[in-house]
């Protein structure tokens, strides 16, 4: 299995955007967006979907961090 | 016997303070009876030449002193320009010979740093020699990358191209080494590179060949767990190297800097470029 070419890797990111454009509009609700995530499955190499899926759960954890900021896990305690 | 005894007591008192008055009377008339009274003449002019045997040399030691003085501040301005210029001479020795030191070292890093041994993307064996009096930039990816080799070698791209507008500079060599030797054969790195800049030249090999010229740029590359389709995803440091046209690695940018910024700090890095193997 050769590498996708640029064509094929902009199909990908754009089903990715898509998909991620309709989870953000949907508050995360998966059976809402059903058909982008078909299309995000079929133009993405099953390990970018992995990569992607974590990567935008990376994202959402990053901007929780930056806007509420760091809150230590409850009955962690404190040295 | 008793009166005897205390005359000869004062008869002794009375020489001691005759000899004394005597000799007081004779220091004081000696030169006043010389001079003021009819004396032979010869005494005072004895006297007179006396005198001016002194006056001549009166304004003697003055010149004297006035020579000793301006002598002693030449010498003195000698000795000490001396001691400045023997510490300039050893100053300078050293500073230069610290600056050889450290070309010297420079030389050696140069040759021997970040060699690699691949095949290019046309198959011809390739190694940093071939690069030597050029600009290099260098990243290191792999093919099945995601999003951020493609994003990395597009600003890679974009600053070569920024660099070629100006005519004055020397052209810039792109390079992408593979981190991902197991699938990205020769062809697979022709297939790739063909969609970034047409001068990028793509770097493949053995593993071992691939994971030396990882290792000297201490890159960091590590493959991730395969899937069922024997898919894998390599996790890797994410740095665009800069290589002088001595072959020393100068300079680095990272995920932060733009393609601006990039083709800004290397057109400052050219023209300070001062050359270490002057042919």
């Amino acid at each position: 299995m050769s590498a996708p070419n640029a064509s094929q890797r902009k199909a990908c990111w754009d089903a990715r955007d898509e998909l991620w454009k309709c989870l953000d509009v949907n508050k995360d609700l998966t059976s809402a967006c059903e058909k982008h995530q078909r299309e995000f499955e079929a133009n993405c190499p099953a390990q970018w979907v992995k990569y992607f899926s974590k990567r935008r759960d990376f994202l959402k954890y990053k901007e929780k961090i930056e806007k509420e900021g760091y809150e230590p896990t409850e009955g962690a305690s404190k040295l | 016997m008793l009166r005897l005894r205390v005359f000869d007591r004062h008869k002794r008192l009375w020489s001691v303070l005759q000899s004394t008055i005597r000799g007081n009377n004779i220091s004081n008339h000696i030169p006043n009876t010389t001079c003021r009274s009819s004396a032979p003449p010869h005494l005072c002019a004895r006297q007179r030449a006396f005198y001016s045997q002194n006056s001549p040399k009166t304004p003697n030691p003055g010149s004297s002193a006035g020579i000793k003085l301006r002598t002693r501040l030449v010498v003195t301005l000698l000795f000490g320009g001396g001691i400045i210029g023997t510490w300039w001479y050893v100053h300078q020795e050293k500073e230069k010979r610290i600056q050889m030191q450290r070309l010297e070292q420079l030389r050696k890093v140069a040759l021997g740093q970040g060699d690699f041994h691949l095949l290019d993307h046309t198959g011809q064996r390739r190694t940093k020699r071939d690069f030597l009096g050029h600009w290099v930039l260098l990243y290191f990816g792999f093919t099945h990358c995601p999003d951020i080799c493609p994003d990395e070698l597009e600003k890679l791209t974009s600053v070569v191209h920024i660099l070629d507008k100006d005519p004055s500079l020397p052209s810039v060599q792109p390079l992408f080494i593979t981190v991902d030797p197991e699938r990205d054969d020769v062809s697979a790195m022709a297939r790739y590179v063909k969609d970034f800049h047409p001068r990028l030249v793509g770097l493949t090999g053995s593993a071992e060949e691939v994971k030396q010229a990882g290792r000297d740029f201490r890159v960091y590359a590590s493959n991730g767990p395969k899937d069922e389709d024997g898919d894998y995803i390599v996790d890797h440091s994410i740095v665009i190297y800069l290589v002088n046209p001595d072959g020393l690695f100068i300079d680095y940018y990272n995920r932060m800097k733009n393609d601006t910024q990039i083709a800004e700090s290397i057109r400052n890095h050219m023209k300070t470029f001062v050359r270490l193997f002057p042919d």
